[in-house]
């Protein structure tokens, strides 16, 4: 491999080893572990959803429906028969991969802002659920008594996970490999074709796709990653909130998703750490301090629709481009 | 926590006779309770409906303004103590504010893609909710119909709560009144025009941007109205928007986008299936709304009445 190759490659995935550097000290700077875990979980699904929003131009509602089912069914399973960690996981992956098949397959029966509607109609479905068959999921109590499982291949090792740091380095490996996948996702030529979904979906018709066959698999690969978060949510917190299928949650994700940067998947990440860890801190002296969220979030629809990411890029680009001298 | 409050179909009146039977009494009384819903639910998607059709809006701070005019209307009543005072200025209260809000920052965001557009009614509905809860408390409060509507009506062997028939012949009026609007008027006639397309309409030479004002005006109006009318059903509590919207959703999905039958149709047909299925299984009652609607969906994918994507 010649060197500038090598440079090409390098300068190709900087972003993603300052990230994982990043994602290294992280649980060390911030005042206690959990808070590290919960940054990476919201940032991996909010990176899922950049793949339906940002990459296909997909708005859709029902994300809390995607993260929580993978919540409730790690959280049941752990509960009722404490299976292996992966089989937790595996199990989470494909029930919501199957679910998101189905709101998928609805949400595109037509072109156009149909999906909105649909996806937070059966969002409240899948809440009014959960909320009602209280003898499996505890109603509005949630679900308690999630034992964490230990990291354990039969026959090889069995580490536990009760650690805070170690649980956390366990998601760390899950998040990254998912966002390498999501990355290579999206430049992909199947992740091209989303993308000129995006722009222009009656075109991609034109030129003969079946477009909508590609929307719904955006939703599958999308809210399979969703439910990775939420089964390792359930983990995390050894509960289940019913407010993790609810409207709030589904909203969490939006916003973070546009404070960070649609389009952009290292912006998620940022909008999930911006809003996570100011939600930490404003939570301590208000509890009300959503208005300010929902403030801020109206003033990065009308003024940053690039979110912080755009801001830090047109920043770099106002640094790095001469400017042009008057006369 | 998140707080479930949906309009109870019925609270009292929901029995079975002493056989443990269903009597039909009891399903016709379900049935003037779904209608009363359901019309409720026609108001609400009737201005979603609209402005959706108009102006190409998703607007996700319609069931905020359900909540605000539930809310304005309890503060009114506390203080004048006169429940139609309320059917009056609150619809009116809720109109400016609405016809503000879209003047300010929904007005910003027309050349840019919808999403922006239902991103910012998204996050108006945030900050009213949390505005409700700083100034109200975020325990709900009940809010007992005025005297003059209190009690109960007598046809024959049955029986129904005095309100709850007034709730259903002053919604009537208003749907056939937006009906009237809408099919006989001149302005109507923009709205229809404009529903099948809006630029052709201001090449028309009618100032469409006025016209979005208005039409959001009023769509917020009725959303207020409704507030104020179902506040004495179902008291008022600051989730009370956000839990209406789904459902406002799948009436406008089952009637189908744009349409103004479609909205009587869809909202009555949830009202019924909801407060039927009260009477077999209450825990289920609002599970089989999205059901429905899934159900239509698969058969009818414009919905019942759908006029375009």
């Amino acid at each position: 491999m010649s060197w500038g190759r090598l440079k090409v490659k390098f300068q190709k995935n900087a972003s993603l080893v300052i990230m994982v550097g990043i994602f290294l000290v992280l649980p060390f700077i911030l005042p206690y572990r959990a808070l590290a875990t919960e940054v990476l979980i919201f940032a991996l699904a909010t990176v899922a959803f950049d793949l339906l929003l940002g990459y296909t131009g997909i708005m859709m509602f029902c994300q809390a429906s995607f993260f929580g089912s993978g919540a409730y069914i790690t959280g049941l399973l752990i509960h009722h028969f404490q299976p292996n960690i992966f089989f937790c996981i595996g199990t989470a992956i494909a029930g919501v991969a199957l679910l998101a098949l189905v709101f998928g397959y609805m949400g595109t029966l037509r072109i156009g802002s149909y999906c909105v509607l649909l996806t937070l109609a059966f969002n409240e479905l899948i809440f009014f659920i959960a909320y009602q068959w209280k003898t499996l999921t505890g109603g509005s109590d949630g679900l308690r008594n999630i034992p964490r499982p230990s990291l354990e291949i039969p026959g090889l090792f069995k580490v536990s996970l009760l650690s805070e740091t170690r649980f956390y380095f366990f998601a760390l490996f899950f998040f990254i490999l998912s966002f390498v996948l999501i990355r290579k996702i999206t430049e992909s030529p199947f992740g091209r074709i989303l993308q000129g979904i995006r722009e222009n979906e009656t075109r991609a018709q034109a030129i003969g796709y079946n477009t909508q066959l590609f929307k719904i698999a955006a939703f599958v690969i999308g809210g399979s990653f969703m439910g990775l978060a939420g089964s390792l949510y359930s983990m995390f917190m050894n509960f289940v909130d019913i407010n993790l299928v609810a409207f709030d949650t589904s909203g969490k994700i939006v916003m973070m998703e546009l404070i960070g940067g649609m389009g952009t998947l290292f912006g998620p990440i940022l909008g999930a750490a911006v809003v996570t860890l100011a939600s930490d801190i404003a939570n301590a002296y208000w509890e009300r301090w959503f208005l300010i969220l929902g403030v801020v979030f109206v003033a990065f629809v009308l003024f940053a629709r690039g979110g912080v990411w755009g801001i830090i890029e047109n920043l770099r680009d106002w640094v790095r481009v001469p400017r042009l001298k008057d006369e | 926590m998140y707080d479930v409050n949906i309009l109870r179909p019925s609270s009292g009146i929901l029995r079975t006779d002493e056989r443990g039977r269903m009597t039909l009494n009891l399903v016709l009384i379900q049935i003037v309770n779904g209608l009363v819903l359901g019309m409720i639910y026609v108001l609400l998607a009737m201005g979603l409906s609209i402005v959706w059709g108009m102006m190409n809006i998703i607007n996700f701070s319609h069931g905020l303004f359900f909540a605000l005019g539930a809310y304005l209307a309890y503060t009114l009543f506390s203080v004048t103590g006169n429940f139609f005072m309320g059917m009056i200025f609150v619809p009116l209260g809720t109109a400016v504010i609405g016809m503000f809000l879209e003047l300010t920052l929904l007005k910003r965001l027309y050349r840019l893609n919808i999403l922006y557009q239902i991103l910012m009614t998204f996050g108006l509905a945030l900050i009213g909710r949390e505005l409700i809860i700083i100034l109200y408390g975020p325990v709900g409060k009940s809010f007992v119909p005025p005297d003059i509507l209190s009690g109960t009506i007598t046809l024959g062997t049955f029986f129904f709560p005095t309100y709850r028939i007034f709730l259903l012949f002053v919604s009537i009026c208003i749907t056939f009144g937006m009906w009237l609007f809408i099919e006989k008027t001149k302005y109507g006639s923009i709205i229809r025009a404009g529903t099948e397309d809006s630029e052709m309409v201001s090449a028309l030479g009618i100032n469409i941007s006025r016209v979005f004002t208005l039409i959001f005006g009023l769509s917020m109006a009725i959303a207020g109205l409704s507030g104020v009318l179902a506040a004495p059903i179902r008291g008022v509590e600051p989730m009370m928007g956000e839990a209406i919207l789904g459902i406002c959703f799948a009436v406008v999905i089952i009637g189908g986008m744009g349409s103004f039958m479609g909205a009587i149709i869809g909202g009555v047909i949830v009202g019924l299936s909801q407060s039927l299925v009260t009477l077999i299984m209450p825990s289920a009652s609002i599970i089989v709304i999205f059901l429905v609607m899934a159900l239509i969906l698969l058969l009818k994918p414009r919905g019942l009445l759908g006029i375009r994507d």
